[in-house]
């Protein structure tokens, strides 16, 4: 084409090259710095101990009726009884989620150390970019692409009439941004900090979890629902005539 | 759980170490990750890795993991000097690990050095609370010295907060045992019970110690908890079938039998058959004694 765009070879190693090198550095970085700063979780006492008597009670409701009535019966009320059971939540007492973060600032902590070696970098490296770069055509792919992709390649420029296969240096950041991924995972090992879309999908989970598992009143009061529904049926009144058909086979043999 | 086929492979390398072609790296990887207790084995071809420098090297990082893991097999198999060496390196290689710090606090014991010991762990279930290892080994501390009661205390405020672990609870049993608190005994096999309903040694035990304790109402249970254990072994746990019987046997001599149990005797007669067919099979020349002494009960 006549009207082609030749792009000066000083872009490229001027400013091709080292955007993508930083923006890899960035990712190294960013990933030890989370690091770094991520504190091991320490469970708090109380919620570990709530959840070994969430465990206990169920293995009381699922085998309640290997033991004998009378030992059954005592520790239904170990954790049932209204004044000191180990499942019985006193009304108000029982928090939700949502107070729980406010009032524990570990919890608050954590996210915004996250938050932060999330957003800050890539604010940062964002404004580079915006600051120096901005205007730039960087590069040319090698194959035309319909209009659509302008906005996605020439982020930046608004010209309607340079061919969409150039690729403006904003574009080129945004690329590399969503683009790295597969490089940080062989850099990096699979589990590394910079996957963005791994995190927020845990953080989904965890909310989706949080109105189950991580309330421990709820589960605690579910636990004491259930105990409180079974009905106790001792499995041994038979097992003397069980035993002896058992032990005919075994003679007879 | 540890299947026939990992025992065989076990085994299987065991005999090649033997006969000196074997790769200790596996076994010893083996024997971890099944958890065995293979401790002469374990101690003999891991000191051979250690002291061997090329060997040694071709380990990479791995050579912590067996240090630490020759370390408890010498001090399970009362090398101390081995021991020393293990857990001197691993202390110099990490100095603020729990894990290491642990292993001294066991080397420590295997001296009898309690109060030292127990200060180490002390000192990292303070970093640590959640360790449940930690407070095992403390309670392994009283137990050592035979403290019992101490053992037992300990082992409760363990419990208190871990109660979900069974096999704290069985051990608890067994201290009570040994101190004749069958009462107490009891309530922790009720416990085992319902952690694992299927196991028939449980049963076993809980029927053992309420026949210990003896009182109709309780020899009615033990009666049934031994014949639940007869059914869950099939019928070859000897013991569930001398408890059967010895139940029936206390129970004849008390006034306050039900008619159904006065007809029904069937079960300490087939108990009493089963034992002295299992007699006549593997030690003939016990079987006569065992019939005078089934004998004698019946009368």
């Amino acid at each position: 084409m006549a009207n082609d765009l030749v792009l000066d070879t000083a872009i490229r190693d001027w400013v091709l090259v080292p955007l993508s090198l930083v923006m890899v550095l960035i990712g190294v970085l960013r990933h030890f710095v989370s690091k770094a700063l991520q504190s091991s979780p320490t469970p708090d006492p109380k919620a570990f101990k709530e959840s070994q008597v969430v465990i206990r009670a169920r293995y009381l409701r699922g085998a309640a009726n290997y033991i004998p009535l009378k030992a059954f019966r005592m520790r239904r009320t170990y954790y049932n009884n209204e004044e000191n059971g180990l499942l019985h939540v006193p009304k108000g007492q029982a928090q939700n989620m949502q107070a729980q973060m406010f009032s524990d600032p570990n919890m608050a902590m954590d996210m915004m150390k996250k938050n932060l070696s999330m957003i800050v970098p890539q604010t940062l490296t964002f404004a580079w970019v915006n600051f120096f770069f901005s205007g730039f055509v960087t590069a040319k792919i090698p194959f035309p692409l319909t209009q659509r992709f302008r906005a996605m390649l020439q982020n930046g420029i608004d010209l309607s009439s340079v061919d969409v296969s150039y690729v403006s240096s904003r574009s080129w950041y945004f690329l590399n941004l969503f683009g790295l991924r597969g490089l940080f995972s062989l850099i990096l090992g699979e589990e590394n900090a910079t996957d963005d879309t791994q995190r927020l999908m845990q953080t989904q989970m965890a909310m989706q979890m949080g109105g189950l598992g991580a309330d421990p009143a709820k589960a605690l009061g579910a636990e004491k629902d259930g105990l409180d529904l079974i009905q106790h049926d001792w499995v041994l009144p038979k097992i003397e005539q069980k035993a002896e058909v058992v032990l005919r086979q075994f003679l007879d043999h | 759980m540890v299947g026939v086929a990992d025992e065989m492979e076990v085994d299987r390398l065991e005999q090649e170490l033997e006969s000196g072609h074997g790769d200790v790296t596996e076994y010893l990887g083996l024997v971890r990750k099944l958890k065995l207790r293979r401790s002469a084995n374990v101690l003999k071809h891991g000191v051979a890795l250690l002291n061997n420098p090329s060997a040694k090297s071709k380990l990479g990082t791995d050579v912590w993991t067996i240090y630490e893991q020759v370390a408890v097999a010498a001090l399970d198999s009362d090398d101390l000097r081995v021991a020393e060496e293990c857990v001197k390196a691993l202390l110099i290689k990490f100095p603020d690990s729990a894990r290491v710090a642990r292993l001294e606090g066991m080397w420590m014991e295997a001296k009898g050095q309690w109060k030292e010991a127990s200060a180490i762990y002390d000192s990292v279930i303070q970093e640590i609370p959640f360790d449940s290892q930690l407070h095992k080994r403390k309670v392994a501390i009283f137990k050592a010295q035979g403290k019992l009661s101490e053992a037992a205390e300990t082992l409760i405020k363990y419990l208190d907060t871990f109660m979900a672990d069974h096999e704290a609870w069985r051990e608890l049993a067994n201290i009570y045992i040994s101190q004749q608190m069958y009462k107490q005994a009891a309530f922790c096999f009720e416990e085992l019970l319902l952690a694992q309903p299927g196991n028939a040694l449980y049963h076993l035990g809980y029927a053992e110690v309420l026949y210990t304790i003896g009182g109709v109402e309780n020899l009615r249970t033990a009666k049934k908890y031994y014949a639940s254990t007869i059914e869950l072994s099939g019928g070859k746990n000897l013991r569930a079938l001398y408890g059967v019987c010895l139940c029936g046997l206390a129970l004849s001599q008390t006034k306050l039998r039900t008619k159904e149990e006065k007809d029904n005797t069937n079960l300490q007669s087939l108990a009493a058959a089963v034992i002295l067919k299992e007699y006549k099979d593997k030690a003939p020349n016990k079987a006569d004694l065992v019939s005078s002494v089934l004998e004698k009960q019946k009368s």
